[in-house]
């Protein structure tokens, strides 16, 4: 069953200039995106810098609007609701940011930056919160004494797993993780994970990932969706990621990762040129400019994407041309 | 707060030793405002006559001819007194009893003791004094000089003991044309200025602050209407509009120079209206660059409202700009008073650096500096304590000071 539905989401972030600050034109952030968010399962979204995979994160918890598309979580289209109807979700929506240094607030402790959110969606009841706080920050892996501390007093990865802990203290359901451990070493960053994935399963979490780091999503995630200068170029599950990929992007993305066994190899692809700027979006599939596969079909016309298997779904006229056209979009995007 | 003390900057401000200095300085300063406000000087003291008109201070060797005519003056009062008791059938102690000059009261004696020791006086003077042409060429005059200033002490005793303490520093600066002491004046013009420093940059921050927050955080139409206010009110020359809005107060009830603290309202009125743009600026620039800050999108994924994240996470944060501004605003309501109460827009019915800088323009003419001396000395101290103190909190809490 999924937990969250999203549709034709798009992000157009307008771009002013001139003497009268009009528009004059638009970054195209997320283009048409569409995805399921099944219960209790982990999506990891990747991509390089830029391609819109923090800006569609946020827009999922409504940090960002969407400029249109919607939202679905439980059957309730989210972008629709007003702030104070967003209110009872936003316990049950939360996020963890990438830079640990800037996602806590300098001045509070790390008590009253989760006493304040507890409080605020009256998780536990006022006699209880101490205790609540102490075995949030226990199961964070942080001493109790940390409570009474300022951010500053902390390392990157504990700055982070107080970050983890402020997102769990409202009891949510759904979490999307913001790139959570790019910023940390690479020592923390298993540590991290290892606290994510036992926290998933203890708290029966749904989790958005989003990383640019491959090699990370396919030891965290249940599905990874591959997203290229705003638009999700593959979908499928991590199991088949080795063996099925098929979008160029894709296969450039795994061939970079480094196999921990020196007498296999990957083929190598290394992609030539540079990201197109997401304000001059090309005609045709967005990668063009980098594809070696590139056909003539892929500079006419943005290419649909085919469910060529339960599970998978690819955006490609090369990898698509054994598969038939699809007839009709299909009802449940897996 | 506590945050505050404990961070980097606070330690790096606390070992900066010319901050600190400042830092006592202005202690002495503020001290000095309270004990005035609390009733140290009155308003009287600043008022009463302690010496004849335009006496230099400590420091500077009179000539014998001044020092005749400082004797003089107190022989003559007490020569007028006993003219006018032999008319009026009185007792001169009587009416000397009211002609005090601060601390110093005439001698209690009968009419023919006083007589005694004008006799001897004038005789001095009318026939040994007077009549040379330049006493200066005179050396061997001064043991008469000095005889004369014995008679006038004889008359007009300084007191002993702490009376004769309050006397001399009540003197030691001199005093203006109209003989009120100098340093009295001086001294109480530091309440005046703390007075109008403190509630002008407390205000204007506070304003500032709190509009630039705002702009900045909510965006929109407010940002420019708050932007508009505050780029026209900085593109008015700024002394004419501090001009303009004090002849608006002109003929009110705050144009009572009776009521000092009233009169004081339309100074405040003008600097808080034109100083507040500095901090908004300020404010609203770092507050564009924290509400981009996951911690403040940290806060609207739990739902907070956008007045509760702007008032806790984003405001709190702006704290040490909002020092260096006052810090800042402070040192510029001090000296803009001074320039207004030049023109004669400023400070009514009290003393201030600004008057007393503008009473000394015809002394400074005829070489008499103590009184703008004393104004000067003062305010320069304060106001480079408190840049001192302003580039020392920059130093330490500005990210782009950070060595």
């Amino acid at each position: 069953m999924s937990l969250l539905e999203v549709r034709h989401l798009v992000k157009h972030f307008p771009v002013r200039g001139g003497v009268l600050n009009r528009v004059v034109g638009h970054v195209h952030a997320v283009n048409d995106v569409s995805f399921d968010v099944r219960k209790g399962e982990t999506l990891g979204i990747v991509g390089e810098s830029g391609c819109g995979k923090s800006t569609l994160g946020k827009m999922l918890i409504r940090l960002i609007e969407p400029t249109s598309g919607t939202i679905t979580y439980e059957g309730q289209d989210i972008t629709a609701l007003s702030h104070s109807q967003m209110m009872p979700l936003r316990r049950t929506m939360q996020i963890i940011f990438q830079d640990p240094y800037s996602s806590l607030n300098p001045r509070l402790t790390v008590r009253s930056l989760l006493k304040e959110a507890i409080a605020f969606h009256r998780i536990v009841a006022r006699n209880e919160m101490d205790d609540y706080i102490t075995e949030l920050i226990r199961r964070v892996g942080l001493r109790a004494d940390a409570a009474d501390k300022f951010p500053h007093e902390f390392s990157g990865g504990q700055r982070q797993r107080i970050g983890i802990a402020r997102a769990l203290a409202t009891k949510p359901e759904f979490i999307v993780a913001d790139e959570p451990v790019s910023a940390l070493d690479v020592s923390i960053q298993a540590q991290v994970l290892n606290l994510l994935m036992d926290l998933k399963d203890e708290f029966g979490l749904t989790l958005v990932f989003i990383s640019h780091d491959l090699k990370v999503i396919q030891h965290f995630c249940d599905r990874v969706m591959v997203m290229y200068l705003g638009h999700a170029v593959e979908t499928l599950p991590c199991l088949e990621l080795d063996e099925q990929v098929r979008h160029p992007y894709s296969k450039a993305l795994l061939g970079a990762n480094p196999i921990d066994d020196p007498d296999q190899r990957r083929p190598l692809t290394i992609l030539q040129g540079d990201v197109p700027s997401p304000f001059h979006m090309p005609a045709g599939c967005p990668f063009i400019g980098r594809c070696p596969d590139v056909i003539d079909r892929c500079r006419a016309e943005m290419p649909p994407i085919v469910e060529r298997e339960p599970g998978h779904r690819v955006a490609c006229w090369v990898a698509n041309e054994d598969v038939a056209e699809p007839a009709a979009p299909a009802k449940s995007l897996g | 707060m506590r945050r505050l003390l404990k961070s980097r900057g606070a330690r790096k401000f606390t070992r900066n030793r010319l901050a600190m200095a400042a830092l006592g300085i202005i202690a002495v300063y503020f001290l000095t405002a309270l004990w005035v406000l609390l009733g140290g000087i009155s308003m009287e003291a600043t008022r009463q006559r302690v010496a004849p008109k335009q006496v230099p201070g400590f420091l500077e060797t009179r000539t014998l001819e001044e020092r005749v005519a400082f004797a003089m003056h107190y022989i003559d009062e007490v020569d007028q007194a006993v003219r006018l008791a032999s008319r009026r059938d009185q007792d001169a102690y009587e009416i000397l009893a009211d002609k005090a000059l601060a601390e110093r009261r005439a001698a209690k004696m009968s009419t023919d003791e006083y007589n005694e020791l004008l006799d001897e006086a004038f005789a001095v003077l009318e026939d040994e004094l007077e009549g040379v042409e330049d006493l200066s060429h005179h050396p061997e005059l001064e043991p008469r000089v000095e005889r004369l200033e014995e008679i006038a002490a004889a008359l007009y005793p300084v007191p002993q003991g702490w009376e004769g303490v309050k006397y001399r520093l009540r003197t030691f600066l001199g005093s203006d044309a109209a003989g009120q002491s100098i340093s009295v004046r001086a001294v109480y013009s530091v309440k005046v200025a703390f007075q109008i420093g403190l509630i002008t940059s407390v205000i204007s921050v506070i304003i500032g602050s709190l509009l630039g927050a705002a702009a900045a955080f909510f965006g929109g139409w407010i940002d420019h209407v708050i932007t508009w206010i505050f780029s026209t009110l900085s593109s008015i020359p700024y002394l004419v509009l501090l001009s303009v809005l004090i002849v608006v107060f002109f003929g009110t009830i705050f144009d009572n120079p009776e009521r000092p603290f009233l009169s004081l309202v339309p100074v405040y009125v003008a600097f808080c209206s034109t100083f507040w743009i500095g901090p908004c600026r300020v404010i609203r620039g770092e507050t564009m660059k924290i509400k981009e800050l996951e911690y403040v999108q940290a806060a609207t994924a739990i739902g907070f409202s956008r007045l509760y994240i702007l008032v806790r996470h984003v405001i709190p944060n702006t704290a040490h700009l909002m020092f260096i501004n006052f810090s800042l605003l402070f040192i510029g309501a001090i000296k803009s008073e001074v320039i207004l109460s030049f023109l004669g827009l400023g400070v009514k019915g009290q003393p201030s650096w600004g008057i007393m800088i503008r009473d000394a323009k015809d002394e400074v003419i005829t070489y008499f500096f103590w009184q703008i001396g004393a104004a000067t000395v003062l305010m320069f101290v304060l106001v480079l304590a408190f840049n001192i103190l302003t580039d020392a909190l920059q130093d330490a809490f500005d990210p782009r000071h950070v060595d």
